[in-house]
């Protein structure tokens, strides 16, 4: 354990009282403001370098937040959820019953998207390369605050 | 007309009651988009199609098929319009007699599509039992005098079946036309 200096708050006998020094009052730290799905979804394009930017919608096509480096187009939300919507079809006629993610790939990488509780959508533009395992461990960590839970 | 398989548009604005025409006419398990609303629409109605509606009706003691595609309502999902409406056969446009605030654009959108796709039309006229003012909003809206409209209560199947006999009439109007200007 590291120890203190051996004079560290020590007055030498004899030596003259320090003078009290006038400090300005410290300024109370603000505590962070609580993060909302864009400072999510701009950490999200800041954290993963292979990704381009991210969308998170209504499941009736309404925009609820993107990231900074996302155009504001009121086409996106309505095409990222109608696809969704058509992929839980697709599920159903798979076999399936449960959505996790819908994987568009194209010659200049991928569209990730997938269901945010009921009722949102998420969509993240990335490069093929984008590590897939960590995006979804960071989305699943900030799923309250992309729900939208406390707002 | 026997034998074939007929592709139909069903379309309108927001809340006129598309969703229930296929639902309530579709004899095959309707392949429904329908989420959630969010919203001012909220306060229109709970859920909304997002993509598509499809269902199928075959006529009894034939092997002629419908194939309903239904549309979004909404302005913003137009590209779902543009994406089903290659290869038409009819358009179902769907108006709710009483929504209206919906009707000045609703008319706007009938005369484009009809512009674009060149195919017949049946005007469904929800909400309304009157004939004489189904067919007086179908013609504020734009719809030509040979137009076929059809007032319905679109939540009733029988009343969905209505507007698909006509829709089929529609049809076999347009082929002998069709056959006579060949002949």
């Amino acid at each position: 354990m590291a120890q203190p200096p051996v004079n560290a708050g020590i007055v030498a006998p004899g030596a003259p009282e320090p003078t009290p020094q006038r400090t300005m009052p410290s300024t109370v730290a603000q505590p962070a403001p609580p993060p909302t799905p864009t400072t999510v979804l701009d950490d999200l394009v800041d954290q993963f370098h292979d990704a381009a930017g991210a969308i998170l919608a209504s499941v009736d096509g309404f925009s609820i937040a993107q990231s900074s480096s996302m155009s504001d187009e009121a086409s996106h939300p309505a095409m990222l959820a109608a696809a969704v919507g058509l992929a839980h079809q697709i599920v159903s006629m798979s076999g399936g019953e449960e959505l996790r993610q819908l994987v568009v790939e194209h010659d200049r990488g991928l569209l990730l998207a997938w269901p945010i509780g009921s009722q949102r959508v998420l969509a993240v533009l990335a490069q093929h390369s984008i590590d897939q395992r960590r995006l979804h461990s960071f989305v699943h960590a900030r799923t309250q605050v992309l729900i939208g839970a406390g707002s | 007309m026997s034998g074939q398989t007929f592709k139909i548009l069903v379309t309108g604005p927001y809340a006129a009651g598309k969703t229930s025409m296929i639902q309530s006419v579709s004899q095959t398990q309707v392949v429904s988009t329908d989420v959630i609303t969010s919203g001012e629409e909220s306060e229109v109605k709970s859920h909304t199609t997002v993509a598509m509606d499809f269902g199928t009706y075959q006529v009894a003691g034939d092997d002629t098929r419908m194939l309903l595609f239904g549309t979004p309502g909404q302005a913003r999902f137009r590209f779902m319009t543009n994406i089903m409406k290659g290869d038409v056969d009819i358009v179902a446009f769907v108006v709710d007699a009483e929504a209206t605030a919906t009707h000045a654009v609703a008319g706007v959108e009938l005369r484009a599509l009809l512009r674009d796709l060149r195919v017949p039309a049946v005007i469904a006229v929800n909400r309304c039992d009157d004939a004489d003012a189904a067919r007086q909003l179908a013609r504020s809206l734009g719809a030509l005098d040979g137009e076929a409209v059809v007032p319905c209560q679109l939540i009733d199947p029988d009343s969905g079946r209505e507007v698909v006999v006509e829709i089929l009439l529609t049809l076999l109007t347009a082929m002998e036309s069709t056959k006579a200007e060949v002949a």
